[in-house]
């Protein structure tokens, strides 16, 4: 023992005292570590109070809600199912039940929700278009209210004059579109939201964000956000495209279902010269597409016309067709 | 070192919480010593060495709510400085020069016995000792709390017990005590390199 501390002195003696840092450099680096010391405890101050605020929203929206849950369904028509795909069902008591031929009216607090294969189309009362995504759930709340539980909704608020905007209830936050298309995802208190065209508001914690068209805005539990870009035609929305309620063209000009199209697939619409889109305007269409997706219904239905149309990034062009029509 | 780490835990967690006081006291005891570890591996470039312990800081405060506490605070400053010292040589590989330091020689237990030894006139004694001391202050640097200061204060200083317990604010007893806690964790640091 001894010994090991004769080393031990030895060795620090031989040494000699530690190296004391220069003055500046103690000045400087503090400077620099309490700057980020103070930015750190902002930000997880501001973090954990949107986390209250968040928590206490959806609290309060919880409450009101599930008192809503479980009232009598029924009370004035918010909606119709135009179409459905895959699971889809509808609450009944505390049950659910597929939808199966039920696809009348939803009234005030109906529960619909769909299983991963499942998609759904809604028209609601004010004439804007709601779809579901597989694996969600939405309880339609009051006239142009609709709470999301959980799961992926897109929203085409349509052309609608004077018409109230519609309101996204979540967990997580509420979103207001205004006049507008866009997909809002829901898992707890995390939010994306992408906006496709026109713009969306999002309430969270007391604090409003806006997404402007071709913005995904994501909020994590914590409240901090991201915002990315997303193309008005991206691949990102064919699932609502995909499930889009086809509307009845049978005996109806062309330029009716073109201007659908466009608008399904997120694009601008273009005709070559003024000539070509009279003549869509006097194109008579038979028949129905039902159950095509927007731009294999347009393929099928110009098929038998001398128009055609031709995607160039965010904008479907309408031209005279450039070969001429087989004579069958 | 479980209680050390109860410790460093909850002085990550005041700091977390915004106390400044907390941030200042970690800084304090931190930055001598992250100063030092890092002028080693940047040999005769201070303003490195400084730019270095600021990244050190920054960083670590940054990712402090991932510290889980399954080491010291000091360690896992350390070891955000050596990733430091890293990014330093990768931004200016042309003039970088690999630092080896005493610990990673082979024949590092031989070097510290001629060092400990009386006198020694070998012409390389200068570097070697050079390192040693490196290593020696290092050791102090990584002994937890304040028993490199204490065992500075006894050895260099030569103070007494009894006035190395006034400046602790501690009682004899428990100052002589800490001495040989402080002793006994240098050597085993030492016997640990070796």
């Amino acid at each position: 023992m001894k010994r090991e501390m004769d080393i031990v002195e030895s060795l620090i003696r031989s040494a000699g005292r530690r190296l004391d840092p220069p003055g500046d450099a103690y000045r400087q680096v503090l400077a620099s570590a309490t700057d980020a010391f103070r930015r750190k405890s902002v930000r997880r101050r501001q973090a954990r109070w949107f986390a209250l605020a968040a928590a206490i929203a959806t609290l309060v929206v919880g409450a009101v809600l599930m008192m809503q849950w479980n009232a009598p369904a029924g009370r004035g028509d918010l909606a119709s199912i135009e179409r459905a795909t895959g699971g889809v069902e509808l609450a009944h008591g505390d049950g659910w039940q597929p939808l199966d031929g039920n696809r009348g009216s939803l009234g005030t607090g109906r529960r619909l929700r769909t299983q991963p294969d499942g998609r759904a189309a809604l028209r609601l009362a004010g004439g804007a278009s709601l779809r579901l995504a597989g694996e969600t759930e939405v309880l339609l709340d009051a006239p142009g209210r609709i709470f999301v539980h959980h799961g992926t909704i897109y929203v085409d608020g349509g052309v609608r004059p004077g018409a109230d905007p519609i309101e996204v209830v979540t967990p997580g936050g509420t979103a207001r579109e205004i006049g507008t298309q866009f997909e809002l995802q829901v898992a707890g208190a995390r939010l994306r939201l992408r906006v496709r065209e026109g713009s969306v508001s999002v309430d969270r914690g007391g604090r409003s964000l806006v997404g402007a068209a071709g913005e995904q805005i994501e909020i994590d539990d914590a409240g901090s956000v991201r915002r990315s870009a997303i193309g008005p035609a991206s691949d990102a929305w064919a699932w609502a495209e995909a499930v889009a309620p086809v509307p009845n063209v049978d005996g109806r000009p062309a330029t009716q279902l073109i201007s659908w199209v466009a608008r399904e697939t997120g694009r601008r619409l273009r005709y070559e010269s003024p000539a070509v889109e009279e003549r869509a305007a006097t194109v008579i269409l038979h028949g129905n597409i039902h159950h095509l997706p927007p731009l294999a219904a347009l393929e099928a239905m110009l098929a038998t016309t001398d128009l055609e149309y031709v995607l160039e990034d965010d904008t479907m062009e309408i031209r005279a067709r450039s070969e001429p029509i087989a004579e069958p | 070192m479980a209680e050390l780490v109860h410790v460093d835990r909850a002085l990550a967690r005041r700091i977390l919480g915004g106390e400044e006081a907390a941030f200042r006291d970690l800084f304090d005891r931190f930055f001598p010593r992250l100063y030092r570890f890092a002028l080693a591996r940047v040999p005769r470039d201070p303003e490195a060495a400084r730019d270095i312990v600021q990244q050190t800081f920054c960083q670590a405060i940054e990712r402090l709510d991932t510290y889980r506490g399954e080491a010291a605070l000091y360690t896992w400053f350390c070891q955000i400085c050596r990733n430091a010292v890293a990014d330093h040589y990768r931004r200016n590989s042309r003039s970088a020069r690999r630092v080896v330091l005493l610990e990673d020689l082979p024949d590092a237990r031989a070097i510290l016995e001629s060092f400990a030894a009386p006198e020694a006139d070998e012409p390389e004694t200068g570097a070697i000792r050079e390192q040693v001391h490196r290593l020696v202050e290092a050791t102090l640097d990584a002994l937890p709390g304040r028993y490199g200061e204490a065992l500075e204060w006894k050895y260099i200083d030569g103070l007494s017990v009894r006035e190395i317990a006034e400046r602790m604010s501690l009682g004899e007893k428990a100052t002589e005590s800490l001495l040989t806690r402080a002793r006994e964790s240098f050597r085993e640091a030492i016997a640990g390199i070796f």
